[in-house]
């Protein structure tokens, strides 16, 4: 009754486009005071979840982001790609996915980042005679990868849902990514060799060091990142921290093309952002508990006991839901909705949490770059000047390369535990 | 009034830029400033309120940023159905939305009271300031955000909250 109720609530709000934050609450709300249990709990467990210095990494990377961005510094990023990889053929749209592991290690968010590169990219792969379905594919694809670069909001939220170390999940990213890389850098290489697509410019020792130097005050992020994890230095909140000071100071003192109002806007945009991301996540929690009580763990459970014969299988069965809520309810969502009732499972038969994390951040990643619902698909399709049905068609190789690449984290767990590992943040 | 309506946003601006700030002070006291404290052979400086501090912050960013999302349709929403009913059934769905958002808000801001009343009297370990302070965003956010529910409410009904983010 109490399961039905809040399903029932939750799900007739949902389509009626009620923010998916508030679906939650009016679903807890109801499903409090027909279980008997006080609303008291509601606003206790919702503060409680609001204020966790780990998620206090995200406003540090989101302004960080938003300034890098303003800033510019995406297209000496870009340049470094175009530079590393464009004498091949089809050099261009492998710089796109290049481009993204660089900016991914940048920048915290997806839509940021299909923003910017989206505006720096289409337009050159339009010129050197890609179809604008294919620039919107590779600018999809490639973003999707990025979701397991660090850092990632989602990564933060879900280290916080699963009670994991944001810095393991940061750390565990990094091979993951490239591994879906390496897949789609094949796919483009064929495609290349059947649609024809040129050779970008060509290189030269001169052009790579002038690319290099001027994508170096960018480069140095994921550096810091990298060596300040792998050192055990600061936590993610602190990196997030020096992050965001880098930021302010590259683009005030080195750019010199950001004034101190932007400034101060940037950080009001990322305080709004934090406060949707946080508030989401505070609400669910009220509503996972009562998930829990009414038994949604034990039927999930029971529904997905043909799967957990195999890690692998129950891995896939899993991501394969997260890849269509993430669809549908965008990434967060997802994570705050479905993640907590399937994590116990994944813990009984004896997946390690990092890895399922790492899997279930690059399903969101795929969801949301998936025809004809994610969010990230539709807004680079509006760069590319496309319609779903248009770029559907020639999308799909690249959904099986994702697919491919997920598959491979799914079957070869070293590839996320391997760096975690060695720095001494997991067993 | 715009001056008004200008306070919430740079408050959040504020609070962003103060809680990095905490945070930069306390990486720069654990790296730096201890080391020379140690050194010198005086009384370390104390950095452990850079904590609450911090988590204070980011409860009144979560509050007042989600009461400000919802003047800005930034809250993830599903946007399939409701574009495709006619306009009188849109506008009756948008006001009952924002029937709900308003309710929710309100009752955030009543149990933000409740616990405010109820741990007022209680201080925190390391500032040592009035646990009323922890649950104060509840009651702040959960107002400001029954306003800009009702403020929201009143615009066009054309909308469907589908500026989705990551």
């Amino acid at each position: 009754m109490l399961l039905a109720a809040t399903v029932v609530v939750f799900t007739g709000l949902l389509v009626l486009s009620l923010p998916i934050v508030f679906c939650l609450g009016a679903a807890a709300v109801v499903g409090l005071l027909l279980g008997g249990y006080p609303l008291q709990q509601l606003g206790s467990t919702m503060m409680a979840a609001s204020q966790s210095w780990v998620l206090l990494a995200i406003p540090s990377f989101v302004f960080a982001g938003s300034l890098m961005e303003r800033a510019g510094m995406s297209q000496s990023l870009v340049e470094l790609a175009r530079a590393m990889v464009g004498w091949l053929r089809g050099g261009l749209g492998m710089s796109v996915i290049v481009v993204s592991y660089f900016f991914s290690d940048i920048c915290g968010s997806k839509m940021a980042e299909v923003s910017a590169l989206g505006s720096a990219l289409v337009p050159p792969l339009k010129r050197a005679g890609y179809r604008a379905e294919d620039a919107a594919s590779l600018i999809s694809a490639g973003t999707a990868m990025g979701m397991l670069v660090p850092p990632a909001i989602f990564m933060i939220v879900i280290a916080a849902v699963t009670n994991q170390s944001a810095v393991a999940l940061f750390l565990a990213g990094f091979i993951p990514a490239a591994v879906i890389g390496v897949c789609l850098c094949i796919l483009v290489m064929v495609q290349a060799h059947v649609l024809g697509w040129p050779k970008d410019t060509a290189t030269s020792f001169a052009r790579l060091w002038r690319a290099s130097r001027d994508a170096a005050v960018p480069m140095v992020i994921p550096i810091v990142i990298l060596g300040g994890f792998y050192l055990g230095a600061f936590t993610a909140t602190e990196a997030g921290a020096i992050v965001a000071l880098y930021s302010l100071l590259a683009s005030k003192f080195y750019y010199r093309n950001v004034t101190w109002m932007q400034i101060l806007i940037m950080a009001y945009e990322a305080g709004v952002l934090t406060g949707v991301v946080i508030f989401l996540l505070a609400v669910a929690t009220i509503f996972q508990y009562l998930m829990g009580l009414s038994g949604m763990p034990a039927f999930l459970g029971w529904v997905l006991a043909p799967l957990t014969g195999h890690q692998w299988l129950f891995l896939t069965g899993v991501a394969l839901m997260t890849l269509v809520f993430g669809m549908l309810l965008e990434g967060l969502p997802a994570a705050v909705v479905l993640i907590p009732v399937v994590f116990p499972i994944a813990m009984k038969i004896g997946v390690h949490p990092v890895h399922f994390d790492i899997v279930q951040t690059a399903a969101v990643g795929i969801g949301l770059f998936t025809p004809p619902l994610g969010v990230g698909l539709l807004m680079a399709l509006r760069f590319a000047d496309v319609t779903v049905w248009q770029h559907a068609r020639t999308y799909w190789p690249y959904m099986i390369a994702l697919l491919v690449g997920l598959m491979l984290i799914i079957c070869i767990p070293e590839l996320s535990l391997m760096l975690p590992r060695s720095a001494g943040l997991i067993k | 009034m715009r001056a008004v309506e200008a306070v919430p946003k740079i408050l959040v601006g504020a609070l962003v830029l103060g809680a990095i700030g905490t945070m930069l002070f306390g990486v720069l006291a654990r790296y730096i400033l201890l080391p020379i404290t140690n050194w010198m052979d005086v009384d370390p400086v104390n950095f452990f309120w850079v904590e609450e501090v911090g988590e204070l912050a980011l409860a009144w960013i979560t509050l007042i940023g989600a009461a400000i999302g919802v003047a800005d349709r930034s809250h993830f929403a599903l946007a399939v159905l409701v574009h495709h009913f006619p306009p009188r059934v849109r506008r009756a769905i948008h006001y009952g939305n924002h029937v709900v958002i308003g309710a929710f808000a309100l009752l955030v801001a009543w149990l933000g009271v409740k616990l405010m009343l109820l741990n007022a009297s209680l201080t925190s370990p390391a500032l040592e300031f009035s646990l009323a302070w922890i649950y104060a965003p509840a009651t702040v956010g959960g107002l400001l955000m029954a306003i800009y529910a009702v403020k929201a409410a009143r615009d066009p009904a054309e909308h469907t909250i589908a500026d989705v983010r990551e």
